[in-house]
């Protein structure tokens, strides 16, 4: 049974090989460099080493460009601390998270200018704020250029079929249409690493057909996403590869 | 996207965030007006039962109320911050703020300007009321000097407010505001001259920036006399703000790390 630190080196090299044919590059030259990297990455809960709950043991993971990567795992195993990690929301115990060589502790604006993040569930949306008025304050957060915005706010509301609730509070809306702003949140800066944690959540079939042109489209466009969900559910987009969170490891399924 | 830029932008959308929130309640503006307006007319008429020698007559003494008790909103205003984070945090949207490149920090310090002009806006009601309904005399040649007053406080008390937050990220508890706040009414003397309380109360009111605030306010508006000399408070009050808000902003940002690397940063 390989060891942490020998599956971690197996993904590497995994990946570098899947960064290797997505480029189109031949075996053996050098590989576009990863958007995401991720460095014997250790996270535990708990303070007093004795009631420590370790999530995460020396991952160590590359998110290649252009790819869709599918994180498995049960109910608990680590999957949204791992994204929430790869977000920057919260800090390592051990090891390195960075975009590009940015990590979010040096360079919190450039690292996150790239992050588009949802988390699992249904919360994150203001009850009383409209539906444009989510995308306008968000695309503002997420610095897209003011001469952009519009057309930002726009392309969010059409892509998630939200141009008939633009302008409906958010307490008004259905789970699945708050699904929906959710995901156009996460896409509307067209980051170039999408983390999505659980995304088909409440989402119907037209839900989920939109998703999966959202997700297609920011592949279209050179990013990466990272697509965490329990195993065993149908999927609206097809995967580049499926890894298994267990035991606090990474490991190709 | 030029940074500074970028940061205008995101601070001028969460105050229109705030906004907007606001007038989605219709009758909220209207509500805190009437209780300002029922305020005033109690303490008016209290006033005409007190003691006054310490602040001269009855009216006197309303005047001196009446700037006791615009000045403590707008400055708590500024400290009410960290019940702004700790609802974002229940619902969940502070995570919003983290993934985004603004950062929890200036998401923080924006947060703090909508209350801040909201509170002031009140301010000037409420003196306008004391003026037209209670027939207080303001000397209006000071209100220049009284917005350069405000502003010192507001920052002073912003910076306080970020302490709490601060402790609100780290601790998980914001429970020591409310009688912060009412503390601050009686320490800084906000209803009463300091010269009628024991010399711990008077000493307790020359370390906290709302004393020089409120009676530097006194001074420009209603024309009361000072214990010292203005420029002693001038002096406080500038040191107040030019002291507390970087470090208050540093312990800020060190309380948010260190959240982060406890894995509590979205737990309320």
């Amino acid at each position: 049974m390989a060891t942490g630190a020998e599956t971690a080196q197996m993904l590497h090299t995994s990946d570098r090989q899947v960064a290797d044919r997505s480029a189109g590059a031949p075996s053996g030259e050098s590989a576009p460099p990863a958007v995401m990297q991720l460095d014997n990455v250790t996270r535990y809960f708990g303070r007093r080493a004795k009631h420590r709950h370790v999530v995460l043991r020396n991952v160590s993971l590359a998110v290649p460009p252009g790819e869709v990567t599918h994180i498995g795992g049960s109910n608990g195993a680590g999957k949204t601390t791992l994204l929430r990690l790869m977000a920057g929301i919260l800090r390592p115990n051990e090891g390195t998270v960075s975009i590009g060589g940015l990590s979010s502790e040096r360079s919190w604006r450039d690292f996150h200018r790239q992050i588009g993040f949802l988390s699992a569930g249904d919360r994150g949306l203001y009850a009383r704020l409209t539906v444009r008025a989510h995308l306008e304050y968000w695309c503002a957060l997420a610095f897209v250029a003011p001469e952009q915005r519009p057309a930002s706010v726009e392309e969010g509301l059409s892509s998630f079929g939200l141009d008939g609730l633009a302008d409906r509070r958010a307490e008004r809306l259905s789970q699945g249409q708050r699904q929906r702003l959710r995901l156009a949140l996460a896409l509307a800066h067209r980051p170039r690493i999408l983390l999505l944690d659980e995304p088909r959540n409440s989402l119907d079939a037209e839900g989920l057909e939109r998703l999966g042109s959202g997700v297609r489209a920011a592949i279209g466009r050179g990013a990466s996403v990272v697509w965490c969900s329990p195993p065993g559910e149908d999927q609206p987009v097809a995967f580049d590869r499926r890894l298994l969170l267990e035991d606090g490891q990474v490991r190709p399924l | 996207m030029n940074a500074v830029l970028g940061y205008r932008d995101a601070v001028a959308a969460v105050v229109r965030r705030d906004l907007r929130i606001f007038l989605t309640y219709r009758f909220r503006w209207l509500s805190r007006i009437v209780g300002t307006l029922l305020s005033l007319t109690t303490f008016y008429y209290v006033s005409k039962l007190a003691r006054a020698d310490a602040v001269g007559s009855h009216s006197s003494y309303f005047a001196f109320l009446l700037v006791g008790i615009v000045a403590l909103p707008v400055l708590t205003g500024a400290m009410t911050v960290a019940q702004f984070v700790r609802q974002e945090l229940v619902a969940g949207n502070f995570e919003r703020i983290l993934v985004s490149p603004t950062g929890p920090v200036i998401g923080i310090l924006a947060m703090l300007l909508f209350p801040v002009a909201f509170a002031l806006l009140l301010a000037a009601v409420t003196l306008a009321l004391g003026v037209v309904l209670f027939g207080v005399h303001l000397h209006l040649g000071g209100i220049p000097v009284t917005l350069a007053v405000m502003a010192l406080g507001c920052i002073a008390f912003a910076a306080i407010g970020l302490l709490f937050v601060a402790t609100l990220i780290a601790f998980k508890s914001s429970a020591a505001i409310t009688w912060v706040i009412a503390g601050l009414g009686l320490v800084g003397g906000v209803y009463f001259p300091l010269s009628l309380f024991p010399g711990w109360i008077r000493w307790a009111g020359s370390v906290q920036p709302l004393t020089p605030t409120i009676d530097l306010l006194r001074h420009e508006l209603v024309g009361a006399s000072l214990a010292h000399a203005a420029w002693a408070d001038w002096v406080k009050l500038t040191a107040f703000a030019a002291v507390l808000l970087p470090v208050a902003t540093y312990i800020l940002s060190q309380s948010i790390k260190l959240s982060r690397s406890q894995g509590t940063i979205l737990e309320y």
